[in-house]
């Protein structure tokens, strides 16, 4: 994907979770708001190798992933606002919500638990000869679980074509990496599972898209699962309930000069034209759909019973 | 050493409670000497010493209900000490500090425990399971008189009111206006194998129907003694003439038709209470009750007051008849504003007949007897002679009243015009 | 390989000619022997299931039959397989999961609980997978070889339990669990496998219960093994007419029957061998009590092991066990209730 269609999605990522902070200020996000602020070059240089037959599990930052999988604004919005013509109707909250034809899996709250299912996604495409990767992400605090475990290990001795981003945001809520593990990079997980790795800068779209590239590719080959870990910083709280004062400020500082959109749009120098254009084409768009979602009207109280059982 | 014990003062009775004792601890008491007085639903009574010697201890003190046959004092030689602690030989759960009386009759919900929680025993008894409850209330049954049943504690189980009800249950049942918890222990309790017959339809309604105006009228007797030796004669001499009409003349329709013009004198005695007000009947719809070989029937002369003395004789013996060959409308058993029933003709003197409801009286003729009889003349003569019963619902009628038409129906009978026959 | 599901002879057919019919345990395998055979898209999945056949064998022959790609080993990793199992269901595989013991479900809970049973409610994806194994006290299993897990799942929504007692609805309810479009707990009683034997039929609902035997004077309800306790137990009642009902499956719960059996006999006892606190046998005395509460003739009687682990020893375990004579003192005292 060239350089100007990541950006859009970029400004397109963040414009929208902006929107959602309004809302969400406004009372109008009846739950909570997980930003990805400063990790967007991950959701979107992972998504955008990915094939129309893949299947991709993303978690709460990556608003990214389900806008390039085909959701519109309005879908995010409506989901956090808990709107009747959200993706779940109402039923469950922020990102949690999916559609196997689009391919994309509804996360849980549970880290760790989307790693098996995605391995079994990946085993039954290759079982359907599907030609798919199956790809999900997991924060450094993730990678702690057994299910992280289990689902690795079990990828990596089927040998399953899935593709693990590891984002190494430095925070699990509160908790400082150094706490979480005794490692510095996430990789060193993968090594024990005998598993393919990479380990690059998570900041850099351009960066991760190759990476991204280049790890799907070998999973789809048919080598094994690929563990690719993303090193960024999560620049808001764990929520934005969160204020994150126990994060030293001039971390927030020192990586805040690492934007990953303003390191792309200094990148595409000479084009500030174009990149304006983009700009309030989304703005436009995003404001647009905003609308649309806001003046949507809350699921109707029969909607909480039944199919529960098909 | 002697023990005092609480007297069974009546046959149903079960408990009694101690109003006063007439010693105190330690003074000298003699044999049969009033000891204490007690006092139960039916009597209250002075209770003579057992023996003699010392009050030792008082068990019982007033105002405290007991069992009937538990030990309330003790009496023996002064200085002998007791045989056991002070409450040792009466059970305390047995103790109900009550007001005075507590009716036997009254809604026996289940006894309290020492904790005043209904026991588990009890419960099971009074309370038994959902489903007899289920069908008790179905068919109107009080639980109570359907145990006590083979069930744990002696609850009432499904068989066992299944039985019940096969046997009959309705007319064993205190009406529903009127519901009355009967204890289990006023009830005979079958053997196995013991020989039943369930009611007749026509047997549960005379039961419900007595029961039933038991409970809701406040029956009061009146009895008058009364000459019919003019009636008597009166008889003799037109027996034939009537004979000839097809109709055989007795006692009865006499007194209905002095009854009749008593009851166009006292209305209040033909008439019905609804909701607080009395409403009078224009006509007199005379009831006449039938002894039946299968039970009992009141055929009514309706606008009996338009009838003669030979129209009523013939009313009588017509209805009658037909009573006996079951061939009686509908009608003819319904609307009756006042009853007679004459027992007499089976050698009984008198009684004391239940209201026809929703009538508010009934007249009971005994036998007519030759008996010697004081004139008003201080001698003594043999005359014909009833004895009359007037019961009367005491809600609207009073004594006087009742009285003063049973006077009129004496007159009437006693001076009895020949031409009226 | 043959059509037709009496000419394989790995089945016990030897058992089949004698008239003695099959085994629980070949009733499971049957089951998951006609599924492989006639859905190309049910695969197999556990520890020790391949080659070796399994703990109890109930999978041997199957991977020799259908190849390592449907019939597959796995780590041990609980949570792993069931996950794999939900993410394969999701592409359209039926993969059943074996549990070499049903006890290792807990490891195995949150893929179970809040990812497949939630699903379909949560965004309308259905999860049809089977999760199986064996389960069930009374061969010194010990604390956790031996339980009966289906108390801890019966209250999560958008989970099926299974818990067959004869070899008949063990075959019949598999393939049906198999083909069911929701997540199932199939539960195998380990004491059952090679006691109890039977024919083979077809495919039996779910939610209907079966009342094994007709009786008037008390209803006992159940599931599992202890059906065989429970008729055990009616027919020791000599002089009562003992109604025994077998669930089958615990969710869905076939309330009609049970009402109906409790509104004819007034009286019941809910006997289950899985520990008494909050164990099936409360839901049932509840639903009893919500609406059937006119028809008791007597309390709801709760016949079940005891709060505490099973023990090992014989002798120890045969006193845990909720046996039959458990079930004829609690009989006896509401039969006289």
């Amino acid at each position: 994907m060239k350089p100007l269609e990541l950006y859009r999605w970029m400004v397109l990522n963040r414009m929208v979770e902006e929107r959602l902070v309004n809302f969400y200020r406004q009372s109008k996000v009846v739950g909570g708001l997980y930003r990805s602020l400063g990790q967007e070059a991950i959701s979107i240089g992972t998504a955008s190798v990915l094939e129309p037959q893949d299947v991709v599990a993303p978690l709460i930052r990556n608003a990214g992933v389900f806008l390039m999988r085909g959701y519109r604004p309005r879908d995010l919005f409506m989901q956090y606002m808990a709107k009747a013509g959200s993706p779940t109707g109402g039923r469950d909250c922020n990102t949690h919500f999916g559609d196997v034809q689009k391919g994309v899996i509804a996360p849980i709250s549970m880290l760790g638990a989307m790693i098996p299912v995605c391995a079994g996604i990946a085993w039954a495409g290759r079982e359907q000869k599907k030609n798919l990767v199956a790809m999900t992400y997991i924060g450094d605090g993730g990678t702690s679980t057994g299910d992280f475990h289990e689902g690795m290990n079990l990828a990596a001795v089927w040998k399953l074509p899935l593709v693990v981003v590891g984002e190494a945001n430095q925070y699990a809520y509160s908790t400082p990496t150094h706490s979480q593990m005794a490692i510095t990079d996430l990789s060193d997980r993968a090594k024990a599972y005998g598993m393919a790795h990479a380990t690059v800068d998570g900041n850099d779209v351009l960066v991760v898209q190759e990476a991204a590239r280049k790890a799907v590719e070998y999973a789809r080959s048919g080598k094994g699962p690929f563990f690719l870990t993303c090193e960024t910083m999560r620049m808001r709280g764990h929520a934005e309930h969160d204020d994150a004062r126990y994060v030293p400020a001039e971390l927030f500082e020192q990586w805040k000069l690492k934007d990953p959109l303003e390191r792309l749009k200094a990148s595409l120098k000479g084009q500030e034209a174009v990149l304006a254009g983009i700009d309030d084409e989304v703005r436009e768009l995003v404001e647009a759909e905003a609308r649309i979602a806001d003046e949507s009207p809350m699921p109707d109280p029969d909607f909480a019973f039944g199919r529960v059982f098909a | 050493m002697t023990d005092v014990i609480m007297p069974q003062m009546g046959e149903s009775i079960a408990e009694g409670t101690i109003v006063k004792w007439f010693k105190e601890v330690g003074q000298p008491v003699k044999k049969d000497e009033p000891l204490f007085e007690m006092s139960t639903d039916k009597v209250d009574a002075e209770i003579p010493s057992p023996g003699e010697g010392v009050l030792l201890e008082i068990l019982v003190g007033p105002g405290t209900t007991v069992d009937v046959g538990k030990v309330v004092g003790r009496i023996g030689v002064a200085g002998t000490a007791p045989s056991g602690g002070q409450q040792s030989t009466v059970d305390s759960r047995q103790e109900k500090t009550a007001p005075a009386r507590e009716l036997v009759a009254a809604a026996a919900p289940a006894r309290t425990n020492s904790h005043g929680v209904a026991s588990v025993e009890e419960l099971r008894r009074v309370r038994s399971s959902p489903l007899v409850r289920k069908i008790a209330a179905e068919h109107g049954v009080d639980l109570a008189r359907v145990g006590p049943g083979t069930g744990i504690s002696g609850r009432v189980t499904k068989t066992d009111i299944m039985a019940f009800l096969e046997k009959g249950p309705s007319v064993q049942e205190a009406p529903a206006q009127a519901p009355v918890t009967v204890p289990a222990r006023f009830f005979h309790t079958p053997t196995p194998g013991q020989k039943f017959e369930p009611f007749s339809p026509m047997r549960e309604k005379i039961a419900e129907h007595m029961v039933m105006s038991q409970a809701i009228s406040a029956h009061v007797c009146t009895f008058f003694e009364v000459d019919m030796t003019r009636v008597a004669r009166l008889r003799s001499k037109h027996r034939a003439a009537y004979e000839s009409k097809g109709v055989k003349l007795t006692f009865t329709p006499f007194v209905m038709k002095a009854a009749i013009d008593a009851l166009l004198e006292f209305p209040i005695l033909n008439s019905s209470i609804v909701d607080k007000k009395v409403y009078y009947h224009p006509n007199v719809n005379l009831g006449l009750a039938v002894a039946l070989d299968w039970g009992l029937i009141v055929p009514v002369v309706h606008k009996a007051e338009e009838k003669s003395l030979l129209g009523l004789t013939r009313s009588l013996a017509d209805l009658a008849e037909r009573a006996r060959i079951k061939k009686l409308a509908p009608e003819e058993v319904a609307g009756g504003t006042f009853t007679i029933t004459n027992p007499g003709i089976y050698g009984s003197l008198i009684g004391t007949p239940v209201i026809n409801q929703p009538q508010v009286a009934i007249l009971g003729m005994g036998a007519v007897t030759k008996r010697a009889v004081v004139t008003e003349e201080d001698a003594i003569a043999i005359r014909h002679m009833v004895y009359m019963a007037l019961s009367f619902d005491h809600r609207i009628i009073d004594g006087a009243t009742a009285d003063k038409f049973m006077s009129r129906v004496k007159a009437t009978l006693q001076e009895f015009p020949e031409s009226a026959m | 390989m043959s059509s037709s599901t009496t000419e394989k002879p790995h089945l016990g057919g030897a058992e089949v000619a004698t008239g003695r019919g099959v085994t629980l345990l070949e009733g499971v395998r049957q089951a998951l022997w006609d599924e492989l055979e006639s859905d190309p898209s049910v695969y197999l999945i556990g520890q020790d299931i391949g080659h070796f056949g399994g703990a109890f064998k109930v999978t041997a022959g199957l991977q020799e039959q259908f190849g390592d790609h449907r019939v597959k080993d796995t780590p041990i990793s609980e949570s792993g397989m069931i996950g794999a199992a939900i993410g394969a269901s999701m592409l359209g595989l039926k993969v059943v999961v074996e549990m070499q013991f049903i006890d290792f479900i807990a490891c195995g809970y949150n893929q179970l609980v809040n990812f497949a049973a939630l699903c379909r409610y949560r965004w309308g994806q259905g999860v049809p997978i089977v999760v199986r194994g064996p389960c069930g006290a009374g061969v010194s299993g010990s604390a956790f070889h031996s339980q009966c897990p289906e108390a801890h799942f019966m209250p999560t929504p958008g989970l099926k339990i299974a818990f067959p007692a004869t070899a008949e609805d063990a075959y019949g309810l598999l393939r049906t669990a198999i083909q069911d479009p929701d997540p199932v707990l199939f539960l195998e009683h380990k004491f059952l496998y090679r006691r109890v034997r039977g024919d083979l039929g077809g495919p039996i609902p779910f939610g209907q219960a079966a009342v094994r035997q007709r009786g008037t004077d008390l209803t006992i309800i159940t599931y599992g093994a202890t059906v065989h306790t429970a008729l055990e137990a009616a027919a020791a009642l000599e002089g009562h007419s003992v109604e025994v009902v077998d669930l089958r499956t615990l969710v869905p719960l076939d309330e009609d029957t049970v009402l109906d059996s409790v509104r004819r006999n007034n009286k019941v006892i809910v006997l289950h061998e899985t520990q008494r606190n909050l164990g099936p046998g409360a839901e049932l005395s509840a639903r009893i009590a919500e609406k059937a509460f006119e028809y008791l003739d007597g309390p709801v009687v709760r016949v079940a092991a005891p709060d505490s682990p099973t023990p090992y020893s014989p002798t120890l375990e045969k006193a845990w066990l909720p046996g039959v004579e458990q079930v004829l003192h609690a009989a006896r005292e509401l039969l006289a209730y």
